[in-house]
């Protein structure tokens, strides 16, 4: 860290660098058809001058004084914009925290170690004996990303994140009906994504029993227990993103709505956010400099928090969280989720699925969306009686009320896993998370 | 074969303010430099991506610096085509788009104050070239101003409900701003009952994204498509036909040759015609490996080598316009929803959670939440009423079809 820059007077500016290597391996029926590595650089600026951001974005990196003075060109200085309650706000820190190093970084990973992974697989998976499979596809990659932050206040960060990911995956067809299905693992490097080969086996068996024998369900009113990765969309889509307080800024009805303190779910039920966890979501320091903090949005059913920028911070007159976040170097930072789960609880798997009479299991779901109504697509779901997991069923959807679901939820095991397969739209720009939680029950979901 | 060098580039310059709850909140500007060189020898290519500018020789050099990552390619390169295309209409500068957004927030929040406002106006400038050495040199350059805003109602507890956008090539007087914030506006208060017969009025662009993998070549050849074994089938509608159509004026940004360089006769591909399934799309590769037409139909890709795919879909028009097609039925715009997957059947399960009922004229008010059903097939076939030979509330193309409540 360092270089140097000349900042305006009068003026808040900050510069993010980022420098990524992303690498992608696809082959279908074993013929290599992507075969990609891109290494990047570029920088986002921004000025303020109290009542407006300027940003500007480059991929010329040594562009950055030139396009920082021609904002600052534009904006109106203010003498007084350190105290302007949103830079009065901004962090100040100075940290390094860089790590990858040697044959672990992915720039330094030679492609032979991705392809060696996909053999390792293609190895252990490719089954040409069963008629519905009719191809197979393979998927390996790795994104690693360096992050270098300065304020005109003095900060100076920088920080390294890095995942790789291995899939794989069979196309069905049964009577002209196809279906895909299959499983990714994720790793630092390729080499720590082996050994899941009885995963991607048995997996497949679960798709084809799916596609021969699910049958329709019937729409209604049903008791669902939802998986972890199904819990983990409903904490991500269902809450978290009703979290992010850049919607609500002045808004009236929503700050009402919203208010601290207010019980707003189970006792059972706690969401937490953090950007230091390892993690897809790993953000130690945010794209305004702010050090992340471990945010709970919800403490047993009440609301207690929400995921701030400086400036909804300044809004609602709140600590910062950590939470301003852009997709890349062109995006202007928004207000994200990091790592964002529903924690567990002492029920076991077993057991809830023992206490459901009659219901349906959400064993694995596609995505979701969230307004006051939220939706689960799902892809695999199974029938519940008597305490059994009975035969499979094609369920398009799960929707329900947030504000109702919330407070139905009446089991929470003791199950809880963490996915790094998340990647979280919001405004036109897709960001990594993770999202986790436990296997839960909820007492009535509306099931299509 | 001597070595053959081709660069593929795209500079492009963007502007734009954001509001946020009726405010100014950002202006925000990228310039942008991409460059992709390609080096074809021996049935094999070798591609270097940058992200900002680079010598060119060096860009060469590194294309080919790791034999290892060398692509099999056992085509040739297009040759000798030359055509330099503009598109640009206008040009509008920063001030003027900062002065556009301030005007149109100012209509927005003087008569329609019961409601809160995000989005802006962005600017976006972009030329794309090929370049190589058999003589090909093409280039395209394109400028749009969009404009789009979101809006919320006061008493709402949604984070928006609701929005509009249109983008032109040369900026009107506000005209279509306007009619566009009036015609949602002006009467979503009101509220309307969720008619007996639902028909859906939409851009049609997100959904023709389901008919584009299904028309897959590859998908086609390995079962992986509904349509596998069905080309030179009735599938869809009498009145259905559907295009890759590279000249559409709402085809913004894009290119007439393809991801290979291939440009197509009269720029267009019949994929569909009268409900008959003519072709699946396909670029060199898959035509080659499953013996299908070539239909020089590859997405750009400046990092690795393309694949089937950019398509511009375009449904043939209706001669009737909206209004007729509608016949006296109203329609649903709708404004939030989530649809389901579609499933091995081709059926998938839709919540419009915000949606207006209009009839073809006006806005009738608002909707309450409801759930619809519909299939793929059936969308574009028996519940397909057709796409409006006009382009009123979008100021863009719309499909009408009709959907099945649950």
């Amino acid at each position: 860290m360092k270089e140097t820059y000349h900042f305006p007077e009068g003026l808040y500016a900050d510069i993010r660098i980022e420098e990524t290597c992303d690498v992608r391996f696809f082959k279908l029926n074993g013929e290599l058809t992507q075969d990609k590595r891109v290494i990047e650089a570029g920088a986002k600026i921004r000025v303020y001058d109290g009542k407006l951001w300027y940003t500007a974005s480059t991929n010329e990196p040594d562009e950055i004084q030139k396009e920082l003075d021609a904002l600052a060109a534009i904006a109106t200085p203010d003498p007084d914009i350190l105290n302007n309650p949103i830079v009065r706000l901004l962090e100040v820190n100075v940290d390094d925290r860089t790590s990858l190093k040697g044959d672990t970084m992915l720039p330094n990973i030679a492609r032979d170690r991705f392809l060696t992974t996909m053999k390792y697989y293609e190895d252990r998976c490719l089954d040409t004996e069963t008629p519905e499979i009719t191809s197979w596809a393979m998927m390996s990659d790795g994104h690693y990303e360096k992050k270098t932050f300065y304020s005109s206040k003095g900060a100076a960060i920088s920080y390294d994140y890095q995942i790789c990911s291995v899939g794989y995956y069979y196309l069905f067809n049964d009577n002209g009906r196809p279906m895909e299905g299959g499983k990714r693992f994720f790793g630092l490097t390729p080499e720590d994504m082996t050994g899941h080969e009885a995963e991607v086996i048995s997996e497949k068996e679960r798709y084809l029993d799916f596609l021969k024998n699910a049958v329709d369900v019937e729409p209604g009113d049903y008791t669902c227990v939802l998986s972890p990765i199904s819990t983990a969309m409903f904490a991500h889509e269902s809450f978290g993103h009703k979290s992010e307080a850049d919607f609500m800024l002045n808004d009236k009805a929503l700050r009402d709505e919203w208010v601290l303190g207010k019980k707003v779910g189970s006792d059972l039920v706690s969401i937490v956010d953090t950007g230091d966890m390892p993690n897809h979501g790993y953000a130690p320091y945010d794209d305004e400099g702010t050090k992340s903090r471990e945010t709970w949005l919800i403490k047993d059913g009440v609301l207690t928090g929400r995921l701030h920028d400086s400036t909804s911070a300044a809004a609602l007159s709140e600590e910062l969280t950590g939470n301003c976040r852009a997709q890349d170097y062109y995006c202007r930072p928004q207000v994200r989720m990091t790592n964002t789960f529903m924690k567990g609880g002492t029920d076991s798997f077993e057991d809830i699925i023992k206490d459901t009479k009659d219901g349906i299991y959400v064993y694995m779901v596609s995505n979701g969306t969230g307004s006051s109504t939220f939706v689960l697509n799902t892809t695999i779901c199974y029938r519940i009686r008597d305490g059994k997991i009975c035969e499979p069923l094609r369920v398009h959807m799960l929707n329900g009320s947030v504000f109702k679901t919330l407070f139905d939820i009446d089991k929470v095991g003791s199950d809880f896993e963490l996915f790094d397969t998340y990647t979280c739209g919001k405004m036109g720009q897709s960001l990594r998370v993770s999202a986790g939680g436990p296997t839960i029950r909820v007492r009535t979901l509306q099931v299509n | 074969m001597a070595k053959i060098f081709e660069k593929q580039s795209s500079h492009e310059i963007q502007s734009s303010i954001t509001y946020e709850e009726n405010k100014p909140k950002a202006f925000d500007r990228s310039n942008t430099v991409e460059n992709s060189y390609r080096v074809y020898e021996d049935g094999k290519v070798g591609i270097f991506y940058r992200a900002g500018h680079i010598d060119d020789a060096e860009g060469f050099r590194l294309a080919t610096a790791d034999p290892e990552r060398l692509r099999p390619y056992p085509f040739m390169p297009e040759a000798g085509g030359k055509r330099d295309r503009s598109k640009v209409e206008s040009t509008f500068t920063d001030r003027e788009v900062m002065e556009t957004a301030e005007k149109y927030m100012k209509y927005l929040t003087d008569n329609y104050p019961q409601f809160t406002f995000a989005g802006g106006v962005d600017t976006r400038w972009c030329c794309q070239t090929l370049t190589n050495d058999l003589g090909t040199d093409y280039s395209n350059t394109d400028f749009a101003v969009g404009v789009g805003f979101r809006f919320k109602h006061k008493d709402s507890l949604e984070m928006i409900d609701g929005g509009f956008s249109f983008n032109l090539r040369k900026m009107d007087d506000g005209t279509v701003f306007r009619e566009m914030a009036d015609l949602y506006l002006s009467n979503y208060e009101k509220e309307a009952e969720i008619p007996e017969e639902i028909i859906i009025d939409e851009q049609y662009y997100g959904l023709l994204g389901i008919l584009s993998s299904e028309l897959n070549a590859e998908n086609l050849a390995l079962g992986a498509s509904r349509l596998s074994g069905k080309v030179g089938e009735k599938i869809f509608a009498d009145d259905f036909t559907l295009e890759h159509d590279m000249t559409d004026k709402e085809a913004w940004f894009t290119r007439f040759w393809d991801g290979e360089g291939c440009v197509l006769p009269e720029e267009k591909l019949v994929l569909i015609e009268n409900g008959v399934i003519k072709t699946g799309y396909s670029d060199k590769r898959v035509a080659d490996k499953y013996n299908v037409p070539h239909t020089r139909t590859a997405y750009h890709n400046y990092t690795d080598l393309p694949g089937p795919g950019g398509l511009n879909l375009r449904i043939k028009r209706s001669e009737k316009t909206v209004k007729e097609l509608l016949n006296g039925r109203p329609a649903v715009i709708p404004l939030q929803f989530t649809g389901s997957d579609m499933d091995a059947n081709g059926d998938m399960t839709v919540v419009i959670s915000k949606a207006l009922l209009w009839d073809g004229d006006k806005v009738l008010g608002h909707l309450p939440e409801f759930r619809v059903k519909a299939n793929f097939i059936d969308i574009f076939g028996k519940d397909f009423l057709g796409v409006g030979s006009d382009d009123p509330i979008y100021h863009d193309k719309q499909i009408l079809y009709r959907v099945h409540r649950v």
